[in-house]
């Protein structure tokens, strides 16, 4: 009765929980900003949750260290169903300047299904808004296809 | 001696459903003026919907080390105690059930129910964060009951005559001959500490200590997620209704229109006006306090308001 309600209401209530994996906070400012008063991104709904089990959309910057690999992927592994994980700036999907360092752990996409990639280094608030946007449509398309399928994915 | 309309009272009007749809409207246009003051759009007014809507169709999670039945019953008790507080606040000349001796203190104890069902909750969950949560949680409401039961005091005494009334009907019927508490010089006071004893009950932005999302990950909510963190937030919204209703039920009563529906309208808009001074205004220009200076201003500034108010109601005045 109320799938349709709730189905719609998953792309207008996108909760955000940010994970910086080793990045050089370049990223993780221009994140910020695209949630301050200059370019709201509430007004889409968005809104920073401040532990994983509250989100809907995992933001992943920096480049992904052999450190901290596992801690990102258990962070992800805390979030419920539906979810969308979203990569911001160059570093978690290619690894950008630091791709042949040893403490380089490979790009995310090796390890969990992105969604979206936001391109740029750093990303603009725009392409962050751009992006975060088409992961709540995603996120929308994953509850109907979890509901389809009786809860599971 | 079984009535119907009991039933109806309970379920819809100003039980549960006027609860839901009046918290979640009241929620919305708070975030709405909220945005307006930092000069930008803002989500829409139905957006607390929304959320509510969306965490009912996620995933709940429940810790291993958690207690599950308490861990997922916390949430609904303290949704139930609001909706029987609703039902105790008289709305001018209406209330749902009529004269109950001594309401006044089963409504001291009702609030402070959804704040132990945060507790109890958090508790359950069985997370260090939400051991933290917690004990601040606690703090908060020993910070704000003192000065809640003074303003009480103070108005019981007022409304009394010669003793001290402890009936919200009484109240309504000293408010509906004598004009709004509010107007009575003695009472401003006392009308400024339960302004201030509003956000901290409902534990909105300056005074969320216990939630505070940047230190300690929302703390007693921290494992909570999908259906149970829903009716979470939706407490949060019904807080806000139902807490500002007590201030207008307390200090911003009077003769009413006569008709129940008005009088409901009326009622709405006051505790609008009181969820704009006492919540939006004041998160909106003030950053979050500390444990220990939450504590402080409540039992010194709040506390001393209310005291004034107190002494010059029972010298008479």
């Amino acid at each position: 009765m109320f799938d349709n309600l709730i189905n719609k209401s998953a792309a207008k209530s996108p909760w955000l929980f940010h994970i910086n994996a080793g990045s050089c906070n370049g990223c993780d400012i221009e994140l910020v900003a695209g949630l301050t008063p200059r370019y709201d991104a509430e007004r889409l709904g968005f809104r920073l949750a401040g532990t994983p089990r509250h989100a809907d959309i995992v933001v992943v910057t920096g480049p992904i260290t052999a450190q901290i690999k596992d801690r990102v992927l258990r962070t992800i592994e805390q979030d419920p169903e539906p979810r969308c994980i979203v990569t911001m700036g160059s570093c978690p999907a290619s690894g950008n300047v630091f791709k042949d360092g040893y403490p380089y752990a490979g790009p995310l996409s090796k390890y969990v299904d992105v969604d979206v990639d936001i391109a740029g280094c750093a990303a603009k608030p725009e392409t962050v808004l751009e992006g975060l946007y088409q992961a709540a449509q995603i996120l929308e398309q994953k509850r109907k296809a979890m509901k389809n399928k009786g809860g599971q994915i | 001696m079984f009535n119907w309309m009991w039933l109806f009272y309970i379920l819809v009007f100003p039980g549960a459903l006027f609860c839901f749809v009046g918290g979640t409207l009241l929620n919305g246009l708070d975030r709405k003026v909220y945005a307006k003051m930092q000069q930008r759009i803002g989500p829409p007014i139905l957006q607390p919907f929304y959320d509510f809507m969306k965490l009912m169709g996620k995933e709940t999670i429940i810790p291993y080390e958690a207690n599950k039945p308490v861990f997922l019953g916390a949430p609904v008790v303290g949704f139930v105690a609001l909706v029987t507080i609703m039902l105790l606040l008289p709305q001018f000349g209406f209330s749902a059930f009529g004269d109950i001796n001594a309401d006044m203190i089963v409504i001291i104890y009702l609030l402070t129910i959804p704040a132990a069902s945060i507790i109890i909750g958090g508790a359950a969950s069985g997370s260090p964060y939400a051991g933290v949560g917690i004990s601040r949680e606690m703090v908060s409401v020993i910070s704000f009951e003192l000065p809640l039961v003074m303003v009480l005091l103070a108005i019981g005494r007022k409304a009394g005559g010669d003793g001290v009334t402890f009936s919200m009907k009484a109240i309504a019927d000293y408010q509906a001959a004598n004009g709004a508490m509010i107007c009575q010089w003695s009472m401003i006071p006392a009308a400024l500490a339960m302004l201030l004893v509003v956000p901290c009950e409902v534990g909105c932005h300056p005074f969320d200590v216990a939630e505070a999302e940047t230190e300690i990950c929302e703390g007693p909510l921290v494992e909570y997620s999908g259906a149970p963190l829903g009716v979470f937030k939706l407490n949060y919204y019904v807080k806000q209704l139902v807490v500002s209703g007590l201030f207008a039920a307390l200090f911003l009563g009077g003769k009413g229109t006569g008709i129940v529906a008005a009088d409901a309208v009326i009622f709405y808009v006051e505790c609008l006006v009181v969820t704009f001074f006492s919540m939006t205004l004041i998160r909106a220009s003030l950053a979050r306090l500390k444990v220990e200076q939450v504590f402080k201003f409540y039992w010194t500034v709040v506390a001393g308001l209310a005291l004034v108010s107190l002494v010059l109601a029972w010298f008479g005045l």
